[in-house]
């Protein structure tokens, strides 16, 4: 499955990267995640409720995080296996400052997935990425406003 | 003298038991103590297993058993090939990769078994399954079967090189010199990609083995019971009469219950024994999904030689064909394509060449059609580029290159499924054409009624395509007749039933040679406990097959009756008629006996029988085939395409049929219609995807579109031709997948034909909304 987009968040550059490196605003921003857990400086590992449509279950996997760049891009990449399945995947992210205080993210990334998220869960695969990617979204930039707004 | 019974249009036998029901299927079967499997299947389409820890599985309240294929020691081992290799055609390459029970260090599609759990309920094994712990290592997954045979491709079997499972070529005439002189040339690449058999029934098998008397009864949703029972003895090293297999009603075959050695088949039964306790499994919708076996995924790359009149010279087929992971099937639906692509067309010089390919997917056995749809196909096709190439009306170039009436037997030159040269027994290739053409309308529709539609902005186009249906292979089966003291008969044959009214038409063939109601027969099928010699019931041959030689048996009963009946109304056999139950003295009405009485007689309990005279009046019949009969026919279908949704409403489809003998115009309408069905499902509706994880990505009925009944035509016009086979007495043939052959040719030349404005070739089947929008729209 291709993810590629775009979202504009209001706040520098640096401080949506440094979001990256927080457990806790990662796992909020991750709709089901049960833990998450830095086990070295780019990797975390965790685990997460899934529900695709008829298909849920818990994954256990990790997150590593790759090709850094800061605060410019970098590569997520994902691993993680359950009973619904497996998925393994990357997203490639580039962080632009647009030069008013707000930076632009764009993504674009490969997830495969396997087992029974791939043979039953296919059909709601892609929409409800969209969502959880757009609820991440919303939590991020209401994270990003507090951060903003404690400075 | 006109039948009473055979070839009445007969309601079914069965149908109230299974209307009201009555109707025992495997999974209504519960015994005392029974315990219930479940198989943890691999996620990964090809994997290298480092270890599959069941230890906390084994402490799931409730789990008795967990194994791994370490557990089964020398037991595990892969399964036999259930079809001989092709060595009769020679230079054939063929490798045989049967199926692993169970896999042990690599795994090789999505779906195969890695454990397998016992528990008093399936629910606790079904969670049990959640507690193994496995690590495998993916590793490279080929799916393509272009690149599948690329160098440097992943392996499926590393001792396999290019994913090459079989290379098998057969040439009649010489095809380089025909197309030497031929004026055009014309090469497609067609494309054919994979449906489910998808019945309504999945798989099912319960093994009950008592440790007192050392039998072993197997219930099964088996198209192929005999050939099961021999396999588990075989494997277990029993007698072959120790195994008992039965099969119970069964919601529809298809194909892929013909296989023996899949998971459940070849574990279930030693666990039994270990366990000594009956074990239920019944497969579950994403494993048949996933993991039972499917068909049709070929590339095909093909060419036809002709004059410029039309006049065919030759073909040339060079095709690939997905095997998946295994070929425990041999080459069946391979030699299927090769014997069905050019049959009922003159084609002096034709070339077949498999190129049968492993990959990373579910194993491909028969589906319904079994290979004749896609070799029927890539001939249709053909001929369409060919009329378009050389401006020749589509009937025509087809009526022109029929073969003649005065041909059979037509020796093919060309080895089939039955590893003996394809004969074209019989048939009326014309007639059915022409036949087809009436009944649809086709001129009419052609010169006025299209034109009209067409300038109202409607987008309606017709096909009229001919297939044959190689039917009724060997080896042979057989079948029993007894009559009860009751008045009543059993027959018992070895082929077991999915569906296909055998209740019925086997009755009809006995009751019309023994005079009695068709209600008074019993059928019995697939239970090895009453009749235990024969292979199946696949190839449309059951009704057939199996049908004759419940005719011999008959005959032979018929004989015993009147011989005893002439002694005991002491008179001549010639004055003796058998009807309503009882034998009769022609023209006096008030001398005769009941058949069962007579049947009681033929079993004295005092005295003596004559020598060479054999105890009750019962027979044993069989029939084997020198090779199958031919089945044959051709469809007619006008279809309307939606300008803004490009779904596609089939109007109107005729399919003219020709299966010899009709034992029930009833019966054949329905096994012709539901082949139609399933034949739509292939044209528009049913595609199994894969991703190229080799992931099945629609692996439910939410998913895979299965047709619905608002998807069939809106009228089906059926209309029969009969060239009664001369290779059997009844002069029958097998019917049960001709609905499904040739309506994605069909479908596809009608589809073409509406958007002849637009003027698209379309070389692949099936078709969806969504494709066909791009054929028109990329245009």
């Amino acid at each position: 499955m291709k993810i590629e987009g775009e979202h504009v968040f209001k706040g520098p550059r640096e401080e949506v990267w440094e979001m990256f490196y927080d457990p806790e605003i990662l796992a909020s921003a991750l709709p089901g995640t049960q833990s998450l857990k830095m086990v070295n400086k780019n990797e975390y590992e965790g685990t997460i409720n899934l529900r695709i449509g008829p298909v849920s279950g818990s994954f256990n996997g990790n997150l590593k995080i790759t090709n850094e760049k800061p605060p410019e891009s970098c590569t997520l990449n994902v691993d993680g296996k359950g009973t619904p399945g497996f998925l393994k995947g990357f997203g490639n992210v580039h962080l632009t400052d647009l030069g008013d205080g707000t930076t632009l993210m764009k993504y674009d990334g490969d997830v495969a997935v396997g087992g029974m998220l791939a043979s039953v869960g296919q059909r709601m695969m892609d929409s409800v990425s969209k969502i959880m990617i757009k609820t991440g979204f919303g939590i991020l930039d209401k994270a990003l406003e507090k951060k903003h707004g404690n400075k | 003298m006109a039948e009473k019974y055979f070839k009445q249009p007969i309601l079914r036998n069965e149908d109230p038991r299974l209307l009201t029901g009555k109707a025992k299927f495997i999974d209504d079967i519960t015994l005392p103590g029974m315990l219930h499997a479940a198989f943890l299947r691999s996620d990964f389409a090809s994997a290298k297993i480092n270890s599959v820890d069941v230890s906390a599985a084994r402490k799931h309240p409730g789990v008795v058993a967990v194994y791994t294929a370490a557990d089964f020691g020398d037991y595990w081992k892969p399964g036999p090939l259930q079809v001989p290799p092709p060595s009769v055609i020679k230079g054939s390459l063929f490798n045989a990769r049967t199926l692993i029970p169970i896999a042990k260090d690599r795994v090789r599609f999505s779906g195969e078994p890695l454990a397998v759990v016992i528990a008093e309920s399936r629910y606790i094994a079904e969670d049990a399954c959640e507690d193994i712990v496995v690590d495998m290592e993916p590793l490279p997954v080929v799916t393509d079967l272009e690149k599948a045979i690329e160098d440097g491709s992943p392996l499926v079997h590393d001792d396999v090189p290019n994913n090459l499972a079989a290379d098998v070529y057969q040439e009649r005439g010489n095809y380089a010199e025909a197309a030497k002189y031929a004026d055009v040339v014309i090469k497609r690449k067609i494309l054919i990609d994979r449906c489910a058999g998808a019945a309504m029934e999945n798989r099912g098998l319960i093994v009950d083995y008592d440790d007192r008397t050392h039998n072993m009864t197997v219930w099964a949703t088996s198209q192929a019971p005999i050939p099961l029972r021999n396999s588990i003895a075989g494997r277990l090293g029993m007698f072959e009469n120790q195994v008992r297999v039965i099969t119970p009603f069964i919601g529809g075959g298809f194909g892929p219950k013909i296989m023996t050695s899949q998971a459940d088949d070849v574990l279930l039964p030693i666990i039994a024994m270990w366990l000594n306790r009956p074990i239920k499994w019944i497969e579950d919708r994403r494993e048949n999904f996933l993991a039972t076996t499917s068909e049709r995924d070929q590339i095909h790359f093909a060419e036809i030689a002709l004059k410029k009149d039309g006049t065919i010279l030759g073909v040339k087929d060079v095709f690939l064909h997905d095997t998946g992971a295994y070929d425990p099937y041999g080459m069946t639906v391979p030699l299927n394509t090769s014997t069905h692509t050019v049959s009922n067309y003159e084609v002096p010089a034709f070339v077949t060449q498999i190129k049968m390919v492993f990959t990373n997917k579910m194993v491909v056995t028969p589906v319904r059609g079994a290979g004749r749809p896609e070799g029927v196909f890539v001939m249709e096709r053909l001929l369409d580029a060919a009329a378009r190439e050389l401006k020749m009306n589509p009937v025509e170039i087809r009526r022109k290159n029929l073969l003649p009436s005065n041909k059979y037997p037509y020796k093919s030159g060309i080895i089939g499924q039955d590893f003996v040269e394809g004969v074209l027994d019989s048939g009326d290739f014309a007639g059915n054409l022409k036949k087809a053409l009436d009944l649809v309308g086709y001129d009419e529709f052609v010169k006025t009624e299209q034109p009209k539609l067409r300038a109202a902005g409607k987008k309606v186009g017709i096909g009229v395509v001919n297939f044959t249906e190689g039917t009724a292979v060997g080896p042979y089966e057989g079948a029993k007749v007894t009559v009860g003291g009751n008045g009543k008969v059993n027959t018992a044959t070895g082929i077991s039933s999915q569906g296909q009214g055998h209740f019925t038409i086997f009755a009809q063939i006995v009751a019309e040679q023994l005079g009695v109601d068709v209600k008074d027969v019993n059928v019995i099928t697939g239970d090895t406990g009453h009749f235990h010699w024969g292979a199946g019931t696949f190839a449309s041959r059951g009704a057939t097959v199996a049908g004759t030689a419940v005719y011999n048996a008959a005959i032979k009963v018929r004989e015993k009756v009147l011989k005893l009946g002439a002694k005991v109304l002491e008179v001549p056999e010639s004055e003796l008629e058998l009807a309503d139950g009882l034998v009769k003295v022609k023209n006096k009405p008030d001398k005769s006996i009941p058949i069962g009485q007579l049947a009681v007689m033929a079993n004295p309990m005092r005295g003596t029988i004559e020598p060479g005279v054999e105890p009750g009046l019962e027979a044993v019949g069989y029939y084997g085939p020198p090779y199958g009969a031919t089945g044959n026919g051709s469809m007619a279908m006008i279809v309307e395409v939606d300008p803004v949704t490009y779904a596609v409403k089939i109007h109107k489809c005729v399919i003219v049929h020709d299966c010899g003998t009709v034992i029930n115009p009833l019966l054949l309408e329905g096994q012709v219609m539901g082949g139609l069905s399933m034949g739509v499902g292939n044209s528009f509706y049913e595609q199994l995807l894969y991703d190229e994880n080799g992931q099945v990505m629609n692996a439910s009925f939410m998913d895979y579109l299965i047709p619905q009944a608002t998807d069939m035509p809106e009228e089906v016009i059926l209309g029969h031709n009969s060239s009664p086979s001369p290779l059997n007495p009844l002069g029958m043939k097998g019917v049960g997948e001709a609905g499904a052959i040739p309506t994605p040719s069909c479908f596809v030349q009608a589809v073409e034909n509406a958007f002849e404005a637009e003027n698209i070739e379309i070389m692949e089947t099936p078709l969806n909304p969504s494709k066909l929008f791009h054929y028109v729209k990329d245009h």
